[in-house]
């Protein structure tokens, strides 16, 4: 119990400078979702409900932009995509614990809590589904305030990404990135997912789909990769 | 708040819970499978794919900013060090106007 709570702790105090950042994309995105009519408690019951950030900005936009709330939620939904990717690859973390933790545990599962937990387990195998846990709260808890105090506020933010906001978030993950490298044969398999990523959005694919594509041509590239090694003499 | 209003919040939050159970059921599969490797692997790759999609389009000083913070963070292998330094190099090449 006790390693529970430092594991949490140690996630919670981690996690503290990205959920800095997510406040701020909070905010503005609480202001949006003013605009097209929702009241502070409906934004932060969407934001503690749904947590997916990327998904409710696309699907405010899409209702904001068309008035009909079905293709508003295809467009969110679709865009979680990469979810299936990430609570897959939690097997390890989240094995031995009961269903209705396992279920709070990918509730709470955001890209910035999830890639952090992997990123510092690679460095640290003690660090698992408390760190994760810890780390999730506070990002679902920041971003379900931020985001309801966005529509009460309405203030009108600075451009966020000429402060560097945005980037603040590419580097974190090219740290995390960093922190998942294991060793020179994987390379191969990442430059084939950036690049795939690269192409799929070039092409005029929506960034989330761009991601799952770059994931899946990284996975067949593994594949081909197993497979011509056990197949050499 | 419209019933309009209502739905998406409920639809929405539906799917994303659809979508998160998919991939505690799907991971559960593959963990006990002989694709178990592809849970090892898959979490680089898409914090890479992350990656690329955030720089792609993106002018010449971001580029180079993710330049900078991938050497630190190859130096380092510490997020805040990375962040900081990535972003006052962003910073720093935007301000010089490059």
């Amino acid at each position: 119990m006790r390693g529970m709570t430092h594991g949490m702790l140690r996630g919670a105090v981690s996690i503290l400078p990205l959920a800095f950042g997510a406040a701020l994309y909070g905010f503005a995105f609480g202001l949006l979702a003013a605009q097209v009519g929702f009241p502070w408690w409906g934004v932060g019951l969407m934001s503690a409900s749904v947590h997916a950030g990327s998904s409710q900005i696309v699907a405010v936009e899409q209702l904001a932009a068309t008035g009909t709330v079905l293709g508003a939620v295809l467009a969110g939904v679709a865009l979680n995509l990469r979810y299936v990717g990430i609570v897959a690859s939690l097997a390890d973390v989240l094995d031995g614990l009961p269903l209705r933790v396992r279920l709070i545990a990918i509730h709470i599962t955001g890209d910035e809590n999830w890639a952090l937990t992997m990123a510092e387990r690679a460095k640290s195998p003690d660090v698992g589904a408390a760190f994760l846990m810890g780390s999730g709260l506070v990002m679902i808890s920041v971003w379900t305030a931020s985001t309801a105090l966005g529509a009460v506020i309405g203030a009108v933010l600075p451009d966020l990404e000429r402060f560097g906001l945005g980037f603040a978030f590419t580097a974190a993950f090219i740290a995390m990135a960093r922190g998942l490298w294991r060793g020179r044969s994987r390379a191969l398999p990442w430059a084939v997912a950036a690049g795939a990523t690269i192409a799929a959005i070039s092409l005029g694919a929506p960034r989330a789909y761009g991601i799952v594509a770059g994931a899946l041509c990284g996975l067949v590239a593994i594949s081909l990769m197993r497979r011509t090694r056990a197949a050499a003499p | 708040m419209s019933g309009a209003h209502w739905a998406m919040i409920g639809l929405l939050a539906l799917g994303a819970a659809a979508i998160r159970v998919a991939g505690l059921v799907a991971g559960g599969r593959i963990r006990s499978s002989r694709h178990a490797w592809m849970l090892e692997d898959l979490p680089g790759l898409i914090v890479v794919s992350l990656v690329a999609s955030s720089l792609i389009g993106q002018p010449l000083p971001t580029w180079l900013a993710a330049g900078v913070a991938l050497v630190i963070a190859v130096v380092t292998n510490h997020v805040i060090a990375t962040m900081a330094a990535g972003v006052l190099a962003f910073a720093g090449l935007t301000w010089l106007g490059l």
